[in-house]
């Protein structure tokens, strides 16, 4: 269709472009403009958005047979999301996040044996009830070809407090092709456990944790693109769970995980393939894997994306599942034992000018016998339901 | 693909497979000597849908990770780590 | 490094590498006897234009070209801020011409639809102009003298750049 010459020339095809003395002397020198990519790494948002975010979390009730004790009802969680997202001047933009989270139902006390010799749990007694107010501020400054931000997130709730600081950087090599990003937290956070109808033996302790986070992602093609990433986090304190009845835990805990993802575009359906992957492991002898794989469709005005997550874990050195107290440590948490877990969800968006709507189901079942790893059975595993919806609005 | 092939075979008979393998691999990582075939600014569009972004959104991939660190032992694999929560 | 030469074509690579290390997007007018010839191109037309479009339309006034995709981002702003300057600075003389890299024609027309532009619009779904042009980023702007030669070049946009782009345009159009 188009026809090109140098200028200086008479008219040529588009097929002897190649050989234009100007493409190849520009070639390699052009190459290090910034360039717009997906991960929109020199450019703030265009306009400011706003949104809210309803999520409803609930977690099966203990099933008969695996309960002793206490009341058989788990959590139910209402989450609130609310957030604004604004460019600031030509290179800056400001995030304000605020979620509240309220917390219902009976936690896993400790676990013992019925009279057919099988473990069994004994929850806490009646209803716990807590609140958790979270706000964060993230400011972000961009460059030709990158970007960094700076976050501060306060976290409250009765029995817990938390503050964290965090710094991220992002920069695109030459050819815009890959982009480098680095990463560093640190977080204050401090345990004042409220005795309700369960006893609790500390008063108020505290957990430093720091983090570290190194990655890279490369455009593959026209229509692929990959990442790779290494993090490590180191957490000090007390990091036990203080309404368990038997859990005593390292005080230092390093955690090492490495995450890989790739997308892939399908012109032809209007959509993608999602792949991504974590292997992770720590020092309390914890490995795990996790798969996850969706599709997003794209249709004219909205979207919509099945996903499936597989998750197995190797149990805890000093987990049991009733609670060894010979040793110096141990816990008979159910999040310490080795199982596998399968999620499945589905998630919708639909775009009305500058309104995106969006709605999101997901189940999670947990099961000793689904885990790659050796490991007994924790009777108190998990199983939930969660749902989502949410509206953001884009104005100038 | 061929730089990086060509520029650590030069290693070959001094040095180790080990450090080799170490060779490719910082080439094809730091250098641009990948043997991609670099995509065009003008043939981004693909890249840009919101079908190829690593997270669908940021609020959902908080909220995910909150969920699952909590319930699970296992935490990371997206940036560094933020403040931790009483979540029982 | 890059070798300077007075080769016209050379120093258009070397211009252009300079721009990566200018702060911001984008890079200052270049002198007349540095800058070289816009390639030439004729290429279809999909809004406020009929038929073809070409550069050699233009020959003797200050042009400017810009292209574009739905998908950009700052696309969105770069759209309307040309339009303001377009819609002043016509009258003096200034010719504009966004040229579209959507691969589908369709989605520049509901760009277009969302950000309406008053100037010409031309689609180039191979991307054989925009190579020409070696674009490098999204949007990638290209300021062309009475003589047709490239004086500046602007990649990316950002709030705020409409004001040095249109004081450049107004230098051009004294000259």
């Amino acid at each position: 269709m188009a026809v090109i010459s140098n200028g200086q020339n008479s008219v040529q095809s588009a097929s002897t472009i190649k050989q234009s003395p100007l493409v190849r002397t520009l070639g390699a020198a052009v190459a290090a403009l910034p360039a717009y990519q997906s991960t929109y790494a020199d450019a703030p948002p265009e306009f400011t958005e706003v949104g809210l975010r309803y999520s409803h979390y609930s977690e099966d009730s203990l099933s008969e047979d695996k309960f002793i004790a206490g009341a058989r009802g788990r959590y139910d969680i209402d989450v609130t999301q609310l957030w604004i997202e604004a460019p600031v001047g030509s290179s800056w933009s400001i995030a304000v996040d605020v979620q509240n989270d309220s917390m219902s139902g009976a936690s896993p006390w400790f676990v013992g044996t019925q009279v057919d010799g099988q473990p069994g749990v004994i929850m806490s007694g009646a209803s716990i009830y807590d609140n958790r107010v979270e706000v964060g501020a993230t400011t972000r400054y961009f460059w030709a070809d990158g970007n960094a931000g700076f976050n501060v997130t306060h976290s409250k709730e009765d029995d817990y407090e938390a503050l964290a600081l965090a710094f991220d950087v992002a920069w695109n090599s030459d050819d815009n092709s890959r982009t480098w990003s680095a990463s560093a937290s640190t977080s204050n956070d401090t345990v004042e456990p409220v005795t309700g109808n369960i006893p609790v033996f500390i008063d108020r302790e505290d957990i430093d944790t720091a983090s570290v986070y190194f990655g890279v992602s490369q455009i593959l093609s026209r229509t692929a693109i990959l990442r790779i990433g290494l993090g490590y986090t180191i957490s000090e304190g007390y990091l036990s769970d203080p309404y368990k009845l038997f859990d005593e835990r390292p005080d230092k805990h390093k955690r090492t995980a490495l995450s890989g993802g790739y997308r892939k575009f399908f012109p032809e359906a209007q959509g993608a393939l999602q792949i991504d992957y974590r292997y992770y492991a720590d020092d309390w002898g914890t490995d795990s894997h996790t798969a996850e794989v969706a599709w997003h469709q794209n249709f004219d005005r909205f979207s919509v994306t099945p996903y499936l997550r597989y998750y197995s874990q190797r149990e805890a050195d000093f987990f049991s599942v009733i609670a060894d107290l010979e040793n110096e440590f141990y816990a008979d948490d159910f999040r310490l034992s080795s199982y596998g877990a399968l999620t499945a969800g589905l998630r919708s968006t639909v775009q009305i000018g500058d309104w995106q709507f969006e709605g999101q189901l997901e189940r999670y079942e947990s099961d000793n016998d689904w885990g790659l790893y050796d490991g007994d059975a924790a009777p108190a595993l998990v199983d939930f339901w969660r749902a989502t919806i949410g509206i953001s609005w884009r104005f100038d | 693909m061929h730089c990086a092939l060509k520029f650590c075979s030069y290693w070959k008979n001094k040095t180790r497979q080990p450090y080799r393998f170490f060779c490719l691999f910082f080439l094809f990582g730091i250098t641009g000597c990948s043997g991609l075939e670099p995509v065009a600014a003008w043939e981004r569009g693909y890249l840009a849908e919101d079908a190829m972004q690593w997270q669908s959104s940021t609020r959902e991939a908080k909220f995910k990770g909150h969920v699952y660190t909590s319930k699970e032992a296992s935490s990371g694999g997206n940036g560094a780590a933020g403040g931790g929560c009483g979540c029982n | 490094m890059l070798k300077l030469t007075t080769h016209p074509v050379k120093t258009f690579g070397a211009f252009l590498l300079g721009v990566v290390f200018a702060v911001g997007a984008h890079s200052g007018p270049t002198t007349k006897q540095d800058a070289i010839l816009a390639p030439a191109f004729s290429l279809p037309a999909i809004a406020n234009a009929e038929g073809v479009i070409s550069l050699a339309s233009y020959k003797g006034a200050v042009t400017y070209l810009d292209f574009w995709a739905s998908w950009c981002g700052p696309c969105r702003l770069s759209l309307p801020a040309l339009d303001e300057i377009y819609q002043e600075l016509a009258p003096m003389g200034l010719k504009v011409t966004a040229i579209s890299v959507d691969v589908v024609e369709e989605d520049a027309w509901d760009f277009l639809a969302r950000y309406p532009v008053t100037y010409p619009v031309a689609i180039d779904t191979e991307g054989s102009v925009a190579k020409a042009y070696a674009v490098n980023g999204m949007p990638s702007g290209y300021l062309i003298d009475r003589e047709g030669r490239v004086r500046t070049v602007h990649v990316g946009f950002k709030r705020g750049d409409e004001d040095a782009l249109r004081a450049e345009i107004l230098q051009l159009l004294e000259e």
